[in-house]
């Protein structure tokens, strides 16, 4: 944990990559797009196949791939829709290589079948929800934060938990998705990378590491050569992967299956099942907390933000500090699963998130002490104003609610 | 050019105009620069779906240390390159306005003092024969206005531009040199 000192509050960002930055001296500085940045990300983390289907605002990762992968000895394949895209990187996966593909919410949607089958024969990849507003095709240019809730249920059925991540700038994009490509080895399930038109567009200054330095941070791709193919019932981490024609061989199956890989219908095989892809997730949730915050130990009202929304909001906390309001600050970096220990603090709660419907907040609502003092401040199509935040934060300090601001909705039912 | 936010010096741009008038090739160029010379750098671009003729803006913010918000809220240099964006954005700007008076032919009548008439699209018909070199025209007066680096922003414009950078450097001059209100 790094914790730096800046206008007199102290600030904390809890991640990996707070400890890569600093074993990564030598480097080249650029002006590049968050696409860009979460490409390079995956070339360095040892991605070798991208398949998919482009779409604002995610077509540039597309784009960027399908010149640098020919590059590095990769593959790039684009195919006739993004069910088709998600399902040959789960191929490509159980081939031995790493695999990623990118897309905005109308094809994220598209991918729920794929989507269970890498996670019940636990293959491991990467997707990158790059979140437009919405519903469906909404404004392709336009940032939103809809898809919270869906990349949590980002297959049908129940009895799993995922691994969603969500960076708030282009550098932290790159970092980010190493690490999501590390987690997805250890894990040995699909991560998501929910970002957003703002992180995907917008262009800023990046530090590349050297392509010559050897980033021993990486998880390599390694091949399992135990039995059985599937640990059922137990939790354990680091569990290599599956690999066809490698070690034990392998046997996918969109049905409950034995450790073996085989169909079976029976109702201890299914408890078995449930028991590690769940497990396996919630025995491990330290492996998992990153988070930033600021002036929680003092805060009266905390604003909670995550991706390139949390940008606006931070810079209204550090100016409703410099006013004298006693103000705090929580990004999770990690949504899911949601690290209820950040909203442990008994005060007051602003949701900043970019749409109206209210999702975050509702998860706060929950882990917070007080139902009660937990407000929502939900935008839609454009990032929340440091002045439009600093005012809802100022409200509550003084009156205990949000005040009536245009294009702002309060309301969570 | 300065304001402080919370503690922190940051400069803020915002320049917008229609597609295909380099409004975004002149953001990156500054971003690039100030990039080269140790500053970070954010640059949201926003833009319609068509290529050209839709509304284009790129918002700029220039710091010695990490950008927080991206957002231009109170910019120090307003670029107008058409009179929608002129319209539209002139609340967000609290320092100067350079404006092309072809394509921004009335300004408000409240803060003359603020205003800086570049006439960059007439300039390049006039020199080069060509509208397309009105962004590194106008991107000549703002480095001048601006007090910026000019021998450190004719290097990004090379790096960034591929082709015609002898014309580009001469449309650069033409606006650094003209005659600028102080």
């Amino acid at each position: 944990m790094a914790t730096i000192t800046r206008a007199r509050v102290a600030e904390g960002l809890v991640a990996p990559w707070v400890e890569w930055e600093r074993r990564c001296p030598k480097g080249r500085r650029l002006l590049e797009a968050g696409t860009y940045a979460l490409t390079e990300g995956a070339i360095a983390a040892g991605c070798r196949v991208f398949a998919g289907y482009p779409i604002t605002p995610a077509t540039d990762i597309a784009e960027y791939m399908s010149k640098r992968l020919p590059q590095v000895g990769g593959y790039y394949m684009q195919c006739e829709d993004e069910l088709a895209g998600m399902h040959a990187c789960a191929g490509a996966s159980l081939g031995g290589l790493k695999a990623m593909t990118a897309t905005s919410g109308p094809g994220y949607t598209l991918m729920h079948d794929a989507y269970g089958w890498a996670l019940t024969n636990e293959i491991p990849l990467v997707v990158v929800d790059a979140m437009r507003v919405g519903p469906i095709s909404g404004i392709t240019g336009a940032p939103g934060q809809g898809e919270f809730y869906v990349a949590r249920y980002c297959t049908h059925g129940g009895n799993f938990e995922t691994i969603v991540l969500s960076p708030s700038s282009v550098q932290e994009a790159f970092w980010l998705t190493i690490d999501a490509f590390n987690l997805s080895e250890r894990f040995r399930t699909p991560v998501t990378i929910l970002t957003d038109q703002v992180v995907s567009d917008m262009w800023e200054d990046l530090f590349l590491p050297d392509a010559d330095e050897h980033l021993d941070f990486v998880v390599p791709r390694k091949h399992n050569l135990m039995m059985p193919f599937y640990p059922l019932g137990g939790a354990d981490l680091d569990v290599p992967p599956n690999i066809i024609g490698r070690g034990t061989g392998v046997c996918v199956s969109a049905y409950t299956h034995t450790e073996e890989g085989y169909d079976i219908e029976e109702m201890e095989a299914q408890w078995a099942q449930t028991y590690r892809l769940v497990n396996k997730i919630r025995h491990h949730r330290d492996q998992l907390s990153r988070y930033e915050t600021i002036g929680l130990e003092d805060a009266d009202v905390v604003a909670v933000a995550y991706g390139a929304d949390a940008r606006t909001v931070k810079t209204a906390v550090l100016e409703a500090r410099r006013q004298g309001l006693r103000a705090g600050f929580v990004r999770p970096i990690t949504l899911w699963p949601f690290l209820d220990e950040l909203y442990e603090r008994d005060c007051h709660y602003v949701v900043c998130e970019l749409n109206y419907d209210g999702q975050l907040v509702r998860e706060v609502m929950r882990a917070a002490p007080d139902r009660a003092k937990v407000h929502f401040m939900g935008k839609s199509a454009e990032l929340h104003t440091v002045a439009e935040v600093v005012a809802g934060l100022q409200g509550v300090a003084r009156a205990g609610r949000i005040p009536e601001l245009p294009y702002i909705w309060t309301e969570v039912r | 050019m300065a304001t402080t936010t919370a503690a922190k010096t940051r400069t803020e741009i915002l320049i917008s105009g229609f597609g295909g008038q380099g409004v975004i090739r002149m953001g990156q160029i500054l971003g690039l620069c100030a990039i080269k010379q140790g500053h970070r750098v954010t640059m949201l671009k926003s833009h319609g779906t068509e290529t050209r003729g839709g509304y284009v803006r790129a918002q700029l913010v220039i710091s010695p240390e990490y950008v927080d918000s991206p957002v231009v809220e109170h910019a120090d240099v307003f670029v107008a390159f058409s009179a929608p964006a002129y319209k539209k954005f002139y609340d967000c700007c609290s320092g100067r306005i350079l404006y092309d008076p072809e394509l921004v032919e009335t300004i408000r009548a409240d803060a003359p003092e603020r205003h800086v008439a570049v006439p960059a699209t007439a300039l390049a018909k006039a020199r080069f024969n060509n509208v397309l070199f009105a962004n590194m025209i106008m991107l000549g007066a703002l480095t001048r206005l601006a007090g910026l680096d000019y021998e450190a922003m004719k290097r990004a414009m090379l790096e960034v531009i591929p082709r015609f950078h002898e014309q580009n450097l001469a449309a650069m001059d033409v606006g650094y040199d003209l005659p600028v209100p102080v």
